[in-house]
């Protein structure tokens, strides 16, 4: 946890002090004795409680660390208990209660009607073009901002990145009704042109426009860290050994940058796919999503059994997306030690 | 305090005294005031007419302050059940709701029995729910959903017929809400069935929103309609007429109309959840009491431009005469009334076909 060798021990009982008589946080040393930063004393003092940890029970730390994102992931599961029992019940429209007994009466409902169909359509397309065209756009910005050797504009594209994080979803959802909008500012410019005014909102591309829009900032966060793990030097080596850049790039960056590629695409992919504000937004009301139909279920027909199929159907779905993300490019894309 | 408030508190404190005359229960002394009671209420001109008609005056009587809930009201729903099904005391005191909706809240027995408001005497008889056990909700007014229109649109006067909708011209400019609400009696009839045969043959109902997918109509909620109107996003919309009239009040070109085939009339309501302590139940039906009164209708439904349950009510001035503010028997035979009890057995099975329409 310390290293010996970066900063001389305190007065723990671990060894003479030999550290330095002043420093920022401690002020001169008084009275003769050591003076070392509170940083420090801090970790001693926990280094120390550690040692009354039993030595026996050294094996437990892993699942004591692991033990809060243990308990996330065991009440996500008890949810989808919860949910997994509401789906095999049906709902009887007189008394709006749940069935006692168990059938599979709303999955065949859900997987015979025509707009779960069309929802499942639309949500899986949009996961994927959304996660293509975001890679293919957040690639270069992460790569220019690793790259570049203008701290000016590292900060620009830095600010760029997370700026849109400060303006919620539905917000800047709620912008593009003001700048697409048949008086918006789009068709004014156009008007300006002598031309249009185009119908530009409540269509399929304008949600999945308003998506990328939403999804680019993770997908640039997922990948920077992967491109600046990369050293220069590994594509200077390539280009003096008589590669070009974009050969370098293609043969060389983009193989080491696949782990930062297969998690953007994994959030991205998943995040559209269970999106619910856009579409609700941007769409009209008839460029629903799963997610969409799932509200209607819980909220607007008080059916949740039907609800609780059909989210379990998206649950469903995505895990299946993400699984086929990681059949294609292996687990160890991730970078997961030991994986194969 | 001006005379004209100070008349108005004291026609208040008069209709609460006199509810307070025939008490729940026949109480000898009022039992303890709450802090405050939660109203679940809807936004905009909506929760501004109720705060000025009926909780501020309430809240001056009696001095127990009221607290509106935003919540919609199909989100409140499920908490409110919950609560009731744990024994927990539920998140509001008194949930204003459409009829349908509450009818599915009574149906799951979530709403208490308020049969003893003393107001219910003095109300018409649409007032109370039909279909139901006891008076597990009381209706404060009707409403209309009518044919509103851009009059830029239509140089040659105002649509006749629902059929309008289907216009080429208005391609892509006609608007509906999300859940088809409001709309499948008018489509029944503009489709060639009958209001009769509601809910067992609605083909004609299905076939005609089926031609209306074509139109590339616009689906949304109240706030959506005035927005979209504002914007030129919309030349043509079925809304309740409250929204119309309030896009006017904001300087919106917009007029409307009920069609020769009709336009569905419907319900709102007040109710109490089940579970709340007895005290708080007291004010609660206090509350729902005095929103039922002459003084308090009057001030509240002229913000809607809705004709309420109170006898006696003066229609406001923009308003008489209007058929989509119905105040006699003749004014509703011309109007489309679907059962409450129908509508909430049958919701979700609409819901679902008019989502596979729309969303196919």
């Amino acid at each position: 946890m310390t290293d010996p060798d970066a900063r001389p021990q305190s007065g723990s009982g671990l060894g003479p002090a030999t550290g330095p008589e002043t420093s920022p946080e401690t002020g001169p040393a008084r009275g003769g004795g050591p003076a070392y930063p509170l940083s420090w004393r801090l970790l001693d003092a926990i280094e120390g409680l550690a040692a009354l940890w039993p030595a026996r029970a050294s094996g437990a730390v892993k699942w004591a660390l692991l033990a809060p994102a243990l308990a996330l992931v065991a009440l996500l599961l008890w949810g989808l208990g919860v949910m997994a029992d509401a789906s095999l019940r049906e709902m009887d429209f007189r008394t709006y209660r749940l069935s006692e007994d168990w059938s599979l009466a709303n999955y065949a409902r859900a997987l015979g009607s025509g707009a779960f169909w069309a929802t499942a359509r639309r949500s899986l397309l949009a996961a994927a073009v959304v996660t293509i065209i975001c890679l293919a756009l957040a690639f270069p910005y992460a790569y220019a901002m690793t790259r570049t050797r203008s701290a000016r504009l590292r900060k620009l594209l830095l600010v760029g990145l997370f700026l849109p994080f400060f303006i919620g979803q539905v917000v800047r959802a709620y912008g593009w009704l003001i700048v697409l909008g048949q008086e918006g500012l789009a068709n004014e410019a156009l008007g300006a042109l002598g031309l249009g005014p185009w119908r530009m909102l409540f269509q399929y591309p304008t949600v999945l426009f308003g998506l990328v829009q939403y999804m680019l900032p993770f997908a640039v966060l997922m990948l920077a860290p992967a491109l600046a793990a990369i050293p220069e030097e590994v594509e200077r080596a390539a280009e003096s050994c008589g590669a070009s850049w974009p050969r370098a790039l293609l043969h060389v960056v983009i193989p080491m940058a696949l782990p930062g590629l297969i998690a953007a695409a994994l959030v991205v992919a998943t995040l559209t796919l269970t999106d619910f504000a856009t579409p609700a937004i941007l769409g009209g009301g008839t460029n629903d999503f799963l997610a969409n139909l799932v509200y209607d279920q819980f909220f607007r027909t008080s059916d949740a059994g039907l609800g609780s199929a059909i989210t379990l159907l998206l649950t469903l779905a995505g895990t299946t997306v993400a699984g086929v993300l990681l059949a294609a490019a292996g687990v160890a894309a991730l970078g997961v030690r030991g994986a194969r | 305090m001006t005379d004209l408030s100070r008349r108005r508190l004291l026609t208040t404190a008069a209709a609460l005294g006199g509810a307070s005359a025939l008490p729940f229960g026949l109480r000898a002394q009022e039992p303890e005031k709450p802090a405050e009671i939660i109203v679940r209420a809807w936004g905009g001109v909506w929760v501004d007419s109720l705060k000025k008609g009926v909780s501020d005056p309430f809240t001056a009587a009696t001095g127990v302050a009221v607290r509106h809930d935003l919540t919609e009201d199909n989100e409140i729903k499920p908490r409110i059940w919950a609560a009731v099904d744990q024994g927990r005391i539920p998140p509001i005191h008194i949930n204003w709701d459409t009829t349908a909706n509450a009818t599915s809240s009574a149906l799951r027995g979530a709403c208490e029995d308020i049969s003893d408001l003393p107001n219910l005497a003095n109300v018409l008889p649409l007032a109370r729910p039909i279909g139901l056990d006891g008076v597990p909700i009381v209706n404060t007014y009707a409403y209309v959903y009518v044919l509103a229109y851009r009059p830029e649109a239509f140089p040659d006067g105002a649509p006749t017929s629902w059929n309008v909708l289907l216009d080429p011209r208005f391609r892509g400019r006609v608007a509906l809400y999300n859940d088809g609400i409001g709309f499948h009696p008018a489509a029944q009839i503009a489709g060639g069935g009958t209001l009769a045969d509601i809910p067992g043959d609605m083909d004609a109902c299905w076939e005609f929103i089926a031609k209306l997918k074509d139109q590339q109509p616009l689906l949304g909620e109240d706030p959506d309609f005035t927005a979209w109107f504002q914007n030129g996003e919309i030349d043509v919309a079925c809304t309740i007429s409250s929204n119309a009239r309030e896009a006017r009040a904001n300087g919106v070109d917009v007029a409307w109309t009920v069609p020769q085939e009709g336009a569905k009339v419907d319900t709102d309501g007040m109710w109490i959840p089940k579970g709340l302590p007895e005290n708080e139940l007291y004010w609660a039906k206090r509350y729902i009491d005095f929103a039922l009164s002459l003084e308090a209708q009057q001030v509240w439904l002229d913000g809607l431009g809705l004709p309420g349950v109170a006898p006696g009510l003066t229609p406001p001035a923009d308003l008489a005469g209007d058929p989509s503010y119905p105040t006699t028997e003749a004014d509703f035979a011309k109007l489309l009334l679907v059962p409450p009890r129908i509508q909430a057995e049958h919701t979700a099975e609409w819901f679902a076909k008019f989502k596979e329409i729309m969303q196919g």
